[in-house]
């Protein structure tokens, strides 16, 4: 693995755990194994952005950091505690302290958008109603969905329902959020727009971000830190700043992600 | 991790001073308080302290955005003091006008309004029914003409899950029936010397109704359902459309094979309920002193291959009726999960009123 340095994210400290710590990792489903030996910390206030090919395990890496799936051997520690080890109980309390964004938004089908944003504040929450409403309209708000509120989610096209995910992920005002490609079928404008709303909870409350993506842009502008999965290896192959990885990485298949080189290319350039 | 609100008289206005880390967990008793201080106090200025709040989630900002946003008389305005740059860029990252406006529920159309959708839902329903019976037809006068249109590998994939994994299913009910049908109608028959004629009564009714309604009953509420919600998820992942695009016809690849495995399978386990309803009936039987060779006599006395026949044709057409109209309800599901749990629920009652339907049809014109 090529390593680059980088400076750390805001607010990282030694002396507090990091947010996530991810210890010699070994995960995949049954016989067949997407990762080994990974081995990566993301600090408090960081952006990380995990990235790799179709197939190299970036969701699942996603859903086993969230306590989905158990890896096969090694550890997780989300704030020093492991979610692996962690009995159901206190499993499920480490998991309330992450909002997660899934690839399709997984929004619940029989509730409008603003119940779907308001239902982790109604579970959890002594607040009332008016004031559940408010703070789920302002997420919308954020995510630029507030003509939305009414609808329900088989109205919605997939980007919709994305931002309605992340609007819902940040409801319960979770220190670290986990978002499985956000910026994917968004125009460019609400893109950038997601982009800067990321920086900007970053930059004010400091919130730890986990961005799994392919989106180059939004690579370069959120990213402190880019982990690269490969499927053929099945490890970590860089890490380190998006900028940094795409002018200084020797590794063909780093320089080829990033400068969006298809195969044929690198192949014809290496002969 | 606490917060908390204190309210003090300074002067003319009121002063609220927040403190700690306000987020999801700790905002309602503050909310709560400052806003009943805001209304215990309509007449006088609000100064809100902030220089003690370390950390303020979304919740958080609510809540401050909560209380400027509040319509209050110009000498009573609610004012923040010294919120940290940070949180208060959050805040004014957003206009309060934007949510004077309640919010807006789910529509929910009036009575009369959703007398007159469900009126037409109905009426379309019958004709989409219609216009999918004309499909299939025309599609399987194709496949009988032509070669090649029938994929028979699907056909036995959906004929052996639907058929032979329901058998076990199918044994139970069948044996339970011809079992109680047998001692109650045992024990009636006892007290008038004629408890041989029971098995006039159960071999008529197992074979010409009982056997083919029950059979496909549980074949309704296990396959019916099963075809409504397969191609309904097919439908949600747009794989029928991808089918369309393709320019094949969705009913040939999805609807047809299923229509023909059900009308193979529903008759042959009718069979095996008919079969297994008699031997319960006649285990009964024994019990009232009606050995096996008697029941067996007394059986072919009572019944005709015709009412066997009418059974097992019964059976036919109510198997093409469940997966008719699992396939129909599968492939006009909306968008959503919830569309599939729809379609699915429709899917089973249908089919299970028209099958009612059909074997009353049946009863008034085979006396």
């Amino acid at each position: 693995m090529q390593t680059i340095p980088m400076q750390a994210g805001v607010g990282a400290t030694t002396e507090v755990p990091p947010a996530i710590s991810v210890r010699n990792l070994r995960m995949g489903y049954g016989e067949r194994v997407l990762l080994e030996n990974a081995s990566f910390d993301v600090q408090r206030g960081e952006i990380v952005v995990i990235l790799g090919g179709s197939g190299s395990g970036k969701s699942s890496l996603m859903k086993n950091i969230i306590g989905l799936y158990e890896p096969i051997a090694g550890d997780i520690l989300i704030a020093g505690r492991s979610i692996v080890k962690a009995r159901a109980r206190e499993r499920n309390e480490l998991q309330r302290g992450l909002g997660v964004m899934y690839q399709s938004g997984a929004l619940f089908g029989s509730l409008t958008v603003l119940e779907n944003v308001r239902f982790p504040l109604d579970q959890f929450t002594d607040l009332a109603l008016a004031d559940k409403n408010l703070t789920a309209r302002m997420l919308l708000q954020l995510v630029a969905m507030g003509y939305a509120e009414s609808l329900m989610p088989a109205e919605l096209s997939g980007g919709m329902l994305k931002r309605a995910g992340i609007a819902r992920a940040l409801a319960l005002g979770c220190d670290i959020l986990l978002l499985d490609e956000p910026s994917a079928g968004l125009d460019p404008i609400t893109g950038a727009n997601l982009d800067q709303t990321i920086l900007s909870l970053r930059k004010n409350l400091g919130l730890t971000f986990v961005v799994v993506t392919h989106e180059l842009q939004s690579i370069f502008t959120i990213a402190d830190r880019a982990i690269m999965l490969d499927p053929v290896s099945r490890s970590i192959i860089a890490e380190g700043n998006p900028g940094d990885l795409r002018a200084r990485s020797t590794d063909h298949r780093v320089r080829q992600f990033f400068n969006r080189v298809p195969d044929m290319a690198t192949d014809t350039a290496e002969s | 991790m606490t917060a908390s609100a204190t309210e003090q008289i300074a002067g003319d206005g009121v002063r609220i001073e927040l403190r700690g880390r306000i987020t999801a967990y700790t905002a309602a008793p503050l909310w709560r308080s400052a806003l009943e201080t805001l209304a215990r106090h309509p007449g006088r200025p609000i100064i809100v302290d902030a220089s003690q709040v370390e950390y303020a989630d979304n919740v958080g900002i609510a809540l401050l955005l909560d209380l400027m946003r509040r319509d209050r008389a110009a000498t009573a305005k609610v004012e923040i003091r010294d919120l940290a740059s940070n949180l208060a860029a959050l805040v004014q990252a957003f206009d309060s006008k934007d949510f004077t406006a309640a919010p807006r529920g789910r529509l929910s159309p009036g009575i009369f309004e959703q007398v007159g959708r469900a009126t037409v839902q109905h009426f379309r329903y019958v004709t989409q029914m219609a216009d999918f019976v004309g499909e299939c037809w025309v599609e399987l006068r194709q496949a009988l003409t032509r070669r090649g249109r029938i994929n028979w590998g699907d056909v036995l994939d959906i004929a052996t899950e639907a058929g032979a994994n329901g058998v076990p299913v199918v044994l139970l009910i069948g044996f339970l029936m011809g079992v109680i049908i047998a001692f109650q109608s045992g024990l009636v028959a006892r007290q008038f010397g004629a408890v041989i004629f029971v098995v006039n009564g159960v071999g008529f009714a197992l074979l010409r109704e009982l056997g083919p309604l029950m059979t496909a009953i549980v074949f309704a509420g296990r396959t019916g359902a099963a075809f409504a919600a397969q191609i309904g998820t097919q439908k949600v992942n747009e794989e029928v459309n991808a089918i369309t695009t393709f320019g094949l016809s969705p009913i040939q690849f999805l609807v047809l094979p299923r229509l023909i495995a059900a009308v193979m399978v529903v008759p042959l386990l009718t069979v095996f309920a008919d079969v297994v309803g008699l031997f319960g009936a006649a285990l009964v039987m024994l019990t009232f002193d009606i050995g096996f060779v008697q029941f067996y006599n007394q059986l072919l006395q009572a019944v005709t291959a015709w009412d066997f026949g009418l059974g097992i044709v019964k059976a036919a057409v109510f198997g093409l009726t469940i997966a008719a109209v699992g396939c129909q309800r599968g492939l006009a599901t909306g968008a959503g999960a919830t569309s599939v749990g729809l379609s699915t629920t429709s899917a089973v009652v249908t089919s299970i009123v028209l099958i009612i339907v059909i074997d009353g049809i049946f009863s008034v014109f085979t006396v």
